[in-house]
């Protein structure tokens, strides 16, 4: 995948009256799929608007597929597809003539149009059920419709807001398949703004995320995980004795009961790990280096920044197994 | 395929004398081979295939085209827009809508449809009563109750009532706006699509009407010159009206998410203020209040411009166009207003 970028913003800044919305914004968004993360009243609506060029930014300046954000916003529009989060459908209408009419409004000929969304839809997964109203369609199939809004002129970059909003299990496997196959087949460009971390992993190698207007953290995934690379070990036996030895170590430690996760340092970490575990009498039943995943790195971050955020479970509904993750104290965090 | 070994009869019992029954046996041998050596052979017995059923595959399709500029994504709304009141995959419009319009366009051909009868059959007395002249030119865009109040303020009220507050409520503003499409001609072209329906049944059957008495009659040229102004003026008053209708019904469906309010507010203002005034005109003899009358407005300029004899007397015509002109000016200033307020991301 070559290394251009789709996205590139200096400074960027939209204020509101006193209000900032995006405060600086120095964003350099690769090609391929990335994923837009930031709590509720982050910027991120504010930073779609901006880069489609509805709305001209205060100060700064930035491009979106070479084309500048204030003053061709047409030209962006013409070589992006945009998935709104909400309806955007008419339910009066039936899904092959409203996807013509969204290729029509592109400037699409209308018997292209017409053909454009038979393939679409079919991409899509919306078989001969594109004949039917939209009013009679599932949350499923009205997302994947507005999808096929947004495909219907093979655009370079699709930004998707939301795409598996509200979507079972199925319908939200394959939306996820359906994007990650846009990129990896189709040699598209996907901004991903969800917030269900574990999608945007599975879809996105690059995330942006934002945080009350400004950047907090964009970069590959991995080497954004990298960052918090830990050990965790589950400790039988004198685990608070071998917490505190740890600590008096130097070593950076997140307890939860029996499992601990203690902050790679270096190469011996785990040596001075066992060595404390030794002068503790504790015994070390389970060694292994813990992968964070995008929701914990996406906890651990917004925590740092001081802003208390809901995990993924919570913001669907079901706080009953989200997870406790503190950040570690060198970055600011209380330990568990 | 399964292989099963097929028992052929031992050559031995096979007799070819005179007295053999004909059995055909050598004949299938001349055609098809001796059995000779086949003792042992065994025949292939093809088994039942399986369907496996179409298995669907998502393959991306790139599209290679060119996107057309911006008249064509301009033309694209228009087209959806009009072409929906006759067939279906373009914007539906409501049962009663497209009823109701073709009730009118049919009811507003009734002039017309006179005029051609007199022109057959001869009488003058009916085409005196409904040959074109000023009166009828005014009274076929403006005037004769119940086209003045119901058909061209209903027509206007169905058409204006969702086009673009459906648009509020299904969140289809995202639709167009996240397209090359600027708000000025997300606007202009639902405007002039609602326009143009309102003009087949008003400016249509009024240019029908004038061609019918030039059929019926075999007008010449100089009835033409002499009355071509006239229809001219009643065109014009046509467009003026067809302008303010659909523009304070656009501004009130651009404040609404729903098709009822807008319907049934633009149909409050025509015959609300129509109605208040002539009560008051009745009562106090003060016509003044006319001038919040957006019909009697349109008919006293109309008036004015046809040279029809002005039914307005207590004050000037241009009262009646300043009026008219600020209607107007406070409906598109409201509309887009509102139409700029429209969100993408979400409303």
């Amino acid at each position: 995948m070559v290394d251009e970028l789709i996205i590139k913003t200096t400074n960027l800044t939209k204020s509101y009256g006193p209000h900032i919305a995006l405060d600086n914004l120095n964003l350099a968004v690769k090609k391929g799929a990335t994923g837009l993360l930031g709590p509720n009243g982050a910027g991120k609506s504010t930073f779609l608007k901006t880069i489609l060029g509805l709305i001209q930014a205060s100060e700064g300046e930035g491009t979106v597929l070479g084309h500048d954000i204030r003053t061709e916003g047409d030209a962006i529009r013409a070589r992006i597809g945009y998935m709104p989060e909400y309806d955007a459908l008419n339910p009066d209408m039936d899904a092959i003539h409203q996807v013509r009419y969204s290729g029509e409004l592109l400037g699409m000929n209308p018997t292209i149009a017409l053909a454009r969304a038979h393939e679409s839809l079919q991409y899509v997964g919306i078989g001969e059920e594109r004949y039917r109203n939209i009013g009679s369609f599932s949350t499923g199939m009205k997302q994947a419709t507005k999808l096929a809004c947004a495909l219907i002129h093979d655009p370079e970059l699709i930004i998707a807001d939301e795409p598996s909003n509200g979507l079972d299990a199925k319908a939200r496997e394959y939306m996820i398949q359906t994007l990650t196959t846009t990129v990896r087949d189709g040699d598209r460009s996907v901004l991903m703004a969800s917030h269900l971390m574990d999608d945007v992993e599975r879809v996105c190698e690059n995330i942006v995320l934002l945080h009350k207007g400004k950047l907090a953290a964009q970069g590959a995934i991995e080497d954004l995980k990298a960052i918090d690379r830990e050990i965790e070990i589950h400790v039988w036996g004198g685990a608070t004795r071998l917490a505190q030895a740890l600590e008096a170590d130097g070593l950076t430690v997140r307890r939860e009961g029996r499992v601990m996760r203690i902050g790679h340092v270096g190469e011996d970490t785990t040596t001075r790990i066992l060595a404390c575990a030794a002068q503790t009498g504790a015994q070390v039943r389970r060694m292994h280096e813990y992968e964070a995943s995008l929701e914990d790195l996406f906890l651990v971050i917004m925590e740092n920044l001081g802003y208390e955020v809901k995990t993924s479970e919570d913001l669907l509904g079901s706080p009953a197994f989200a997870r406790k993750v503190d950040a570690p104290a060198h970055m600011g965090g209380g330990g568990a | 395929m399964s292989e099963q070994p097929i028992e052929l009869p031992p050559a031995a019992d096979i007799e070819y004398g005179a007295e053999a029954p004909v059995t055909g046996q050598g004949r299938m041998e001349a055609a098809w081979g001796s059995s000779e050596g086949d003792e042992d052979m065994s025949a292939p017995q093809a088994t039942q295939p399986t369907s496996t059923g179409h298995v669907f595959e998502q393959v991306y399709k790139p599209w290679q085209g060119t996107l057309n500029p911006r008249w064509m994504r301009n033309w694209a709304i228009l087209r959806h827009h009009l072409l929906g009141i006759f067939k279906k995959g373009h914007r539906p419009w409501g049962m009663p809508t497209r009823l109701f319009v073709l009730i009118v366009f049919i009811a507003s051909l009734s002039d017309a449809a006179l005029t051609l009868l007199s022109g057959l059959i001869g009488d003058g007395s009916l085409h005196q009563l409904w040959g074109v002249s000023r009166d009828n030119l005014y009274g076929h865009v403006l005037g004769f109750f119940p086209r003045n109040v119901l058909y061209y303020p209903i027509v206007a009220a169905l058409l204006v009532g969702s086009v673009i507050s459906e648009d509020r409520q299904h969140g289809t503003s995202a639709l167009y706006f996240s397209r090359p499409i600027t708000r000025f001609d997300y606007v202009g072209m639902k405007f002039l699509s609602v326009a143009l329906i309102q003009a087949l049944v008003v400016l249509l059957t009024l240019a029908l009407y004038y061609f019918a008495e030039i059929i019926s009659l075999g007008r010449g040229w100089a009835w033409i010159m002499d009355t071509f102004p006239l229809f001219l003026a009643a065109f014009v008053s046509g467009m003026l009206l067809i302008f303010t209708y659909t523009s304070i019904g656009l501004a009130l469906s651009s404040v609404s998410k729903g098709k009822f309010f807008p319907g049934i507010g633009l149909l409050s203002i025509v015959l609300g203020t129509k109605v208040l005034a002539v009560l008051v005109s009745t009562l106090f003899d003060r016509e003044i209040l006319y001038l919040l009358s957006p019909y009697d407005c349109m008919a006293h300029v109309g008036q004015i411009l046809i040279g029809t004899q002005p039914t307005y007397d207590q004050y000037s015509w241009t009262w009646s166009l300043a009026s008219l002109v600020a209607m107007n000016a406070l409906a598109l200033y409201t509309l887009s207003a509102r139409v700029s307020s429209m969100e993408v991301t979400r409303e």
